[in-house]
């Protein structure tokens, strides 16, 4: 599958949302834990070798689990498969806890949700549709879709 | 650069909605004539293969970063999308089968960007707070959606704050006929800003507020989130409006001088 690859190695250059030298070890078997630096842009994770120009990788946080490890390592995990799962290795619990947060946050799926809880909830507040101001109510990714359940583990 | 196209193609093809799909023409690289292909938009991320109900994709293209700009062509109701941040970045040129749905797409695609969302979403936060002060209801009232934190109430909204969404923190693809309006432009009103801003090199990328707030404080009160000094806030509705006054304006200026054969110099948007 094609892709616009340049301008993706492109936007690993901007700034970022977080970055930092973490473990990172790949999904496959016998992958073992090596030290990337890993940005977050946008809703994805880019990881370089160290003193790499060029990401190594880059992974779409969007339909993905991010899971606490153990006190110092999170995992993303695609598909539901175990073979598609990257696990991370920070330097403090702390640290572990903010990257979890941060990428949760940057899923676009899961910024909309939000907007859609958001809506709603004004809707429901105040009677009005905070987003007739902006012509947008009637957009197919704004819908408020009946049964609408967040995991905040799930993206 | 590895990217996994399974990852890619699962997101494409799952139960999340696809937010706009059609037919459009697209430009080869190599082959320079258009060919028709079946273009899905997903979050920032715009998918094509050669027919609907084919399987397989034949690419995608990550949505950030670009503009968006009608162009000359010898096809009708073309547009690109452009990345010009730095050298040898590509642009790819399509073109919709009639006006209206050439509108559509530009509109559509200029609102894919990850920027853009998070800008919405902040200013629906902060409507959503102002709602809970004004009208403090009995909590056992609190609509049947799970809010966005079910399992760590306290840290409620303090996730989706990260700053204030200064104007060079904005950023949205500008719509331009043959000129590349930056979105700074349409948003230099307020002389507050103590950064500079560039007049006509847009600037594509969406300057990240690093001040994640710390998830375990308790959230700052009514009106303090924190400003890094990034510039002063940005209402969303200005933003919307000037989106929505834009794209009008040009299309309407794209078909007058499609119909004179000339060609003016004139600004497109009077920011007065």
């Amino acid at each position: 599958m094609r892709f616009n690859e340049k301008e993706l190695i492109s936007l690993s250059r901007q700034p970022s949302e977080r970055a930092a030298e973490l473990g990172m070890r790949g999904p496959k078997k016998g992958d073992v834990v090596k030290r990337r630096l890993v940005k977050l842009v946008v809703n994805f994770l880019f990881y370089f070798r160290t003193d790499e120009e060029e990401p190594q990788g880059a992974l779409l946080l969007e339909q993905c689990r991010v899971e606490r490890e153990d006190s110092l390592a999170f995992s993303i995990t695609f598909l539901d498969e175990a073979e598609r799962k990257y696990l991370f290795e920070c330097d403090s619990q702390e640290q572990c806890q903010e990257w979890i947060d941060s990428i949760i946050k940057a899923s676009y799926e899961f910024m909309r949700k939000n907007l859609i809880f958001y809506r709603t909830e004004i809707h429901r507040l105040t009677g009005k549709d905070p987003l007739e101001q902006y012509g947008i109510e009637d957009e197919t990714r704004f819908q408020v879709t009946s049964g609408l359940q967040l995991m905040p583990k799930d993206i | 650069m590895k990217i996994t196209g399974k990852i890619l193609t699962h997101f494409q093809s799952c139960s999340s909605p696809v937010d706009k799909e059609g037919y459009l023409y697209k430009k080869g690289e190599r082959n320079t004539s258009y060919q028709k292909r079946w273009f899905m938009l997903k979050a920032n991320l715009l998918f094509y293969k050669d027919r609907p109900n084919h399987r397989d994709l034949l690419g995608v293209i990550v949505l950030e970063g670009c503009s968006v700009q009608l162009c000359e062509s010898e096809e009708q109701f073309a547009f690109s999308l452009v990345w010009s941040g730095e050298p040898g970045l590509r642009t790819y040129k399509l073109a919709a089968e009639d006006q209206p749905s050439q509108e559509s797409w530009i509109r559509a695609l200029l609102s894919a960007n990850h920027g853009y969302l998070a800008t919405l979403v902040m200013d629906l936060e902060k409507q959503y707070k102002e709602a809970m002060k004004a009208f403090p209801g009995d909590p056992s009232q609190q609509s049947t959606l799970a809010g966005p934190n079910t399992e760590r109430p306290t840290q409620s909204l303090i996730w989706l704050n990260s700053g204030t969404a200064a104007l060079s923190q904005y950023l949205g693809p500008s719509v331009g006929a043959g000129h590349n309006f930056s979105t700074n432009e349409m948003l230099q009103v307020p002389p507050i800003s103590s950064k500079p801003t560039n007049k006509r090199s847009p600037k594509l990328w969406p300057k990240r507020n690093a001040n994640v707030v710390p998830i375990n404080v308790p959230s700052p009160p009514q009106g303090e989130w924190s400003v890094t000094g990034s510039g002063p806030k940005v209402e969303f509705s200005e933003l919307h409006e000037d989106f929505g006054k834009e794209v009008k304006e040009l299309i309407a200026d794209w078909l007058r001088r499609g119909q004179k054969d000339v060609i003016q110099e004139e600004d497109l948007i009077d920011f007065g």
